[in-house]
């Protein structure tokens, strides 16, 4: 949980005014941030190390409390190094919320939980304007001024819980602020606090009463973890380690500012021209127009992955190659994102789904293709 | 999932030059390894190519097919070679051959890709790669010896050449066939130049004549050489027989045996110039001739009109036994008259007359000599080409042959002419000419397997005559066929016509086995 006057300033939901002189202090450390991509600056090993011990040490925080989901922390730190958001699919009572809570804790940013209910209304996400009373001082009394209140939006790491429970409408109250870092209420643009993660979990069994997110809301994922039911040995230790009177509370690991700064350095890991080529044709792939592309494909799947999907690709292949303890991404790094990068933006056709079909399927069969 | 910690960055690897001096050894190495590799594949290649056309070799004559092979197979070893030095690894693919042998995870290619970028981040990527290289040898990680499986298809490819070189080819005996109808052929051929030379050099008969007879041997001898089986050889002789026929006169034997009669009544005549010009029509002695029938003429001035009756009645005599040579029967005749009418103008006349014709009929003769002459030459080829065929034949199934000589006694008609039957181990069953005015009858010993057996004209048309005299005979070159060619040709249609047609396979067989039955007495 950040502590107030921690990190940006965006971070505590003030103002709208100071909102806004923030947001030109944030394009300034935006800039700042970008330029140590030119060639002959960035990152150094210093950096490099900072990356890899923090990252070792939240993996460690992380798998100590949530019992076998190893794939899937791993899986949710690649995305959160990569600075993109998360699509949690998995039955209840998998630790998902505790994933969610524990990584906050890990990285002390503030957490905001959202639970999306059908009545859910998009002003219950981003806030709204209020009129509130303010002393004037001058005057010797009060006078009434509307005032911005932020929703739990304004979070640096957001849990929509049963995403696909809220109407469309609600759903896409998101939109903005998962692709722009920022939110519009009436006539004002209002930055979000940096690092902005949102984490959204949805139930695939009681599909009852649900409206499934629209393509263009789930290419805002950067990635989609599958949480698997844990096996016998897991679910002893979770017994060892949830029932017993010993509560187990993460250890603060970095901040929210050196969480940016692991963005930047995985950011700057060198990506060779074959490694490149590799991950565009296992996006064209997964196109049922290309003449490359496997026959399964062209049989049953309708829409392949967005250009998004390529930016995932490389983006998370990046951080996982310095989890690896390499300095360039390989092609085993592409393969290994593959799943979690592309499962949600496959879009199967009718075929497809009758003759249950999986996009895991598709993508092994592409890899294995490619 | 413990996250790894890279391990310590090699100091100064700034550039890229440590790099390339690190993938030098490594590309050295695999393109050493892909030299070896493809001359193992160039190898195996050529080894089975040499085999499959090994291979063909036994089902198709091919007589150079062992250094086909043999070229075969060191083209494609060189070729490979020569494919391997040429393409020599590239230091970027030497890197991504490295990452994959190495597991290194592309962090060779990357760092050779960016091996001019001063980033923090490339310069430690360069370390860490030359670092995780440092790990490892050339020597140790590329090895240069074959694989077994290699070594093994190598084994079995050498195996099966060697098989297909030691083991007897089936098509060795004809290809030995094909080279003895050859060496015969160029033998024959260098008898038909030589008789070309002969007949050139001959100034009895006329210019143009000797160029026609040339001009038909050149063509023979073209058709030869480019005969690629007895078959072609001998229709090239038969055609080049047959246009020799053409320029034969078909008259010619009449005319000299009505001269040989007319010469023949004239010796006996009691009148010595009378009888001296006989001899001399019937040795073709033109001047004798002439002597005698000057001396003749002045005899008959000092002849009283009884002995001039008398000698006029013997020449008339001697012009009705020439009615088949009808210029020779003209000039006695004149000079029948001339002597009986006593007139020393029609005489000097008639004597002129019976030299011209006398000379006309020499060099008639003259130029018959020399076409029978190239004829019988072009017969001994057809001859000896047929005889070399069945020899290398019998040769081939080891059968066990007779030399076979007979004699062809040549019984014909007598005439002048006088010449050898030098047909051994031949007899010539009579052949008669679609315009051929001669009988011939020659009674031949068939003895032994070998023996030319020729059957009635089945090609060209031409006179078939035989002269002799007391059974040595000239059998004039005809139209003979060697039989074993002619029944190979029926037996070769008879087949084609069983197999094209609509026969009962029971009836085919019994066809066949005729046939069959046939070629056991070729």
């Amino acid at each position: 949980m950040a502590k107030k006057g921690e990190g940006t300033s965006a971070q505590t939901g003030v103002e709208p005014e100071v909102q806004l002189e923030n947001l030109g202090e944030q394009n300034e450390i935006d800039a700042a941030i970008s330029d140590t991509g030119a060639v002959g600056e960035g990152p150094g090993e210093a950096d490099v190390e900072e990356f890899m011990n923090i990252a070792q040490q939240l993996e460690n925080e992380l798998c100590s409390i949530v019992v076998g989901q190893e794939r899937v922390i791993r899986e949710l730190l690649l995305a959160l190094l990569a600075g993109g958001h998360v699509l949690l699919e998995g039955v209840p009572g998998l630790g998902k919320t505790l994933l969610v809570r524990t990584l906050s804790d890990a990285l002390t940013l503030k957490f905001a939980r959202i639970q999306f209910t059908p009545d859910l209304m998009p002003a219950d996400i981003v806030g709204t304007t209020i009129v509130t009373e303010q002393s004037d001082d001058n005057a010797a009394g009060s006078r009434r001024i509307f005032s911005f209140q932020p929703g739990p939006i304004f979070a640096n790491v957001v849990l929509a819980d049963e995403v696909n429970r809220a109407t469309p409408k609600t759903q896409s109250a998101l939109l903005e602020g998962m692709q722009e870092h920022t939110v519009s209420v009436g006539d004002a643009t209002r930055p979000l606090p940096r690092p902005f993660f949102v984490l959204a979990t949805q139930n695939p069994l009681e599909m009852e009463g649900t409206y499934p997110l629209p393509e263009a809301q789930l290419d805002r994922f950067l990635f989609k973890v599958l949480v698997r039911f844990p096996n016998a040995k897991d679910l002893i230790r979770i017994i060892d380690t949830t029932v017993g009177t010993q509560a187990l509370r993460a250890k603060q690991v970095a901040s929210g500012e050196q969480l940016l700064q692991l963005i930047e350095t995985a950011r700057a890991v060198p990506v060779a021209t074959h490694v490149k080529e590799h991950a565009v044709r296992l996006l064209l792939a997964t196109h049922p127009d290309q003449e490359d592309a496997p026959e399964q494909v062209h049989k049953y799947v309708r829409y392949g992955a967005s250009p998004r999907g390529l930016q995932a690709l490389i983006l998370t292949g990046k951080v996982r190659a310095l989890l690896e303890g390499r300095y360039n991404v390989a092609l085993e790094d592409l393969q290994a994102v593959a799943f979690p990068a592309l499962r949600h933006r496959i879009i199967l056709n009718f075929d497809g789904l009758a003759d249950g079909i999986t996009p895991e399927d598709l993508i092994e069969t592409i890899i294995e293709e490619t | 999932m413990a996250t790894v910690v890279p391990t310590a960055i090699v100091q100064g690897a700034g550039d890229g030059h440590q790099l390339t001096k690190a993938l030098q050894s490594w590309r050295k190495r695999l393109w050493l390894q892909q030299v070896l590799r493809w001359a193992e594949n160039g190898v195996i290649t050529g080894l089975i190519v040499a085999c499959l056309l090994l291979l063909v070799s036994r089902f198709t004559p091919w007589g150079a097919v062992s250094y086909w092979a043999s070229g075969v197979a060191i083209a494609a070893l060189l070729g490979a070679l020569g494919a391997a030095l040429w393409y020599r690894p590239s230091f970027a693919r030497s890197a991504r051959l490295v990452d994959t042998r190495l597991s290194l995870h592309d962090r060779l290619s990357t760092a050779w890709e960016l091996r001019n970028n001063s980033a923090p981040i490339s310069v430690l990527q360069r370390g860490d790669a030359l670092k995780q290289l440092s790990k490892h040898r050339p020597s140790a990680a590329v090895s240069l010896r074959p694989g077994r499986m290699r070594l093994i298809s190598i084994g079995i490819v050498a195996v099966a050449l060697a098989l297909l070189f030691l083991l007897p080819n089936p098509m060795n005996t004809v290809l030995q066939q094909q080279a003895a109808f050859q060496a015969s052929l160029a033998r024959q051929i260098a008898a038909i130049k030589q008789e070309r030379t002969a007949i050139d050099g001959q100034s009895s008969i006329s210019a143009q004549e000797r160029a026609m007879i040339d001009k038909i041997l050149s063509q023979a001898l073209a058709r030869l050489q480019q005969a690629k089986n007895g078959t072609q050889a001998q229709q090239a002789l038969a055609q080049a027989q047959a246009q020799l026929d053409q320029l034969r006169d078909p008259q010619a034997s009449n005319k000299a045996q009505a001269r040989a009669a007319a010469s023949s009544s004239l010796q006996d005549s009691s009148n010595t110039n009378l009888s001296a010009a006989g001899k001399a029509l019937a040795t073709g002695d033109s001047q004798g001739l002439g002597t005698a029938l000057q001396k003749l003429a002045s005899q008959v001035n000092n002849m009283t009109p009884a002995q001039r009756a008398q000698l006029a009645q013997q020449i008339e005599q001697s012009a009705s036994q020439a009615l088949g040579n009808p210029q020779l029967n003209a000039a006695l005749h004149q000079l029948a008259r001339a002597v009986a009418d006593n007139n020393p103008g029609e005489i000097s006349d008639a004597v002129k007359a019976l030299e011209a014709a006398a000379a006309q009929d020499s060099a008639n003769q003259n130029t018959n000599n020399s076409i029978n002459q190239a004829s019988q030459t072009l017969q001994n080829v057809a001859n000896a080409l047929a005889s070399s065929t069945d020899n290398s034949t019998s040769q081939n199934t080891s059968q066990s042959q007779t030399s076979a000589q007979g004699q062809n006694p040549g019984q014909g008609q007598a005439s002048s002419g006088q010449a050898q039957n030098p047909g051994q181990g031949q007899s010539n069953i009579p052949s008669q000419s679609n315009n051929g005015s001669g009988a011939q009858n020659n009674t031949g010993n068939k003895s032994g397997k070998n023996e030319q057996v020729d059957i009635p004209g089945q090609l060209g048309t031409g006179t078939s005559t035989a002269d002799g005299n007391g059974g040595n005979g000239q059998v004039q070159p005809g139209t003979a066929v060697p039989y074993s060619q002619v029944i190979a040709d029926y037996e070769q249609m008879a087949h084609e016509a069983i197999d094209n047609s609509n026969i009962p396979p029971d009836l085919k067989n019994l066809i066949q086995g005729y046939f069959n039955s046939l070629e056991g007495q070729k």
